[in-house]
């Protein structure tokens, strides 16, 4: 290809990446993370010396072991049943669970649906039952956190299927919902 | 640090690409600032150094920030909310072109790495000088520079492709 066409290309992209728009903070946005980062920042500061000594033992997170050994190399999948983990939330209250996926080898655009029960929501995804997106797993342990929502009292199974190839494996999580029916 | 919010908070979604994840990560720049007041005083170029902290932070913790774009590429929806309260013109027809062209860069970007997605919209999008992006991200100029080429080649590639560019 020509020069200048690559040139002429090349303008128009540059102008098409100057006018990528982005919005303006939401209203009251600047002043509401100031008050959150005083009290956070001052609450830390308290905190400080019982992180010194407990280290990572306090932790605003579940790590939840989904699967140890990872067998997506394997040839076949067996289904993930094993010994259920489970999370009990509080209503209305936002609560992270970690999803670890341990593979033995690299996976290039895997794809990972979340399936959430009835009453629990994905923090950022209202309304949304089912989640799917394209990941790629390194070797060794792989992160997933998810904030769950229990809107409603009743909890269930969260299901997390992972696909590679023709190759697919389901984890389960179950989800108490604490002062709620389960 | 007020003076510096904007050009902050325009970081924070170019590195996440979407609302919420701007925001959490805005607020765990000024949490972990405000342990650092007394420091931040002394330093010469806040601005910088807040930027460079808000950078660490996406590095340290790029899956929880990660996330949201992943799922929006998926859907077929837009890498974030970019186009929320995109001012419109009076022709309807060349404000649907636009949009429709935006639109395809959003998805072009998304198939770009994350470090060949930030280094182009740092530079061609926000304007940061290569010096300020080696200031922020800590890579040498010539490693920037690499990226920013292979960036631009694959865009070029992609909105090709779809005919977004003649």
């Amino acid at each position: 290809m020509p020069n200048d066409d690559i040139n002429k290309q090349d303008e128009e992209i540059q102008a098409l990446l100057k006018a990528y728009p982005m919005p303006a903070a939401a209203a009251g946005f600047y002043d509401q993370a100031l008050v959150r980062a005083t009290h956070e920042g001052s609450r830390r500061q308290r905190n400080r010396w019982m992180l010194t000594g407990f280290g990572a033992a306090i932790a605003a997170t579940i790590a939840v072991w989904v699967v140890g050994g990872m067998l997506l190399s394997s040839p076949q999948l067996p289904d993930a049943n094993v010994a259920m983990p489970g999370v009990s939330i509080a209503l209305e209250e936002p609560r992270t669970v970690n999803l670890v996926f341990a593979s033995a080898t690299p996976l290039a655009s895997a794809m990972l649906t979340v399936s959430l029960p009835d009453g629990i929501e994905l923090s950022g995804f209202p309304g949304q039952r089912e989640i799917t997106w394209e990941t790629s797993l390194s070797e060794g342990r792989n992160l997933l956190p998810l904030t769950l929502i229990a809107v409603g009292p009743t909890g269930g199974e969260l299901l997390a299927r992972l696909e590679h190839d023709d190759r697919n494996r389901t984890f389960r999580l179950r989800v108490d919902v604490i002062n709620g029916e389960s | 640090m007020r003076p510096h919010f904007e050009r902050l908070y325009r970081l924070a979604w170019r590195l996440t690409g979407a609302r919420e994840e701007a925001e959490d990560l805005f607020q765990e720049l000024l949490i972990k600032a405000y342990g650092k007041l007394d420091d931040l005083i002394d330093i010469d170029e806040p601005g910088s150094w807040l930027g460079r902290v808000m950078y660490n932070l996406f590095v340290d913790e790029r899956r929880r920030f990660a996330r949201r774009r992943m799922h929006t590429v998926e859907e077929g929806q837009l890498a974030g909310d970019g186009l929320e309260g995109l001012p419109g013109g009076d022709d309807p027809v060349q404000d649907n072109e636009r949009l429709e062209k935006i639109r395809r860069l959003e998805r072009a970007l998304a198939q770009l790495s994350d470090e060949h997605c930030i280094v182009v919209l740092l530079h061609d999008t926000e304007g940061y000088k290569l010096a300020e992006i080696q200031e922020l991200t800590g890579l040498p100029v010539g490693t920037i520079k690499s990226r920013l080429h292979r960036a631009r080649s694959r865009l070029r590639d992609i909105l090709r492709a779809d005919g977004t560019i003649s």
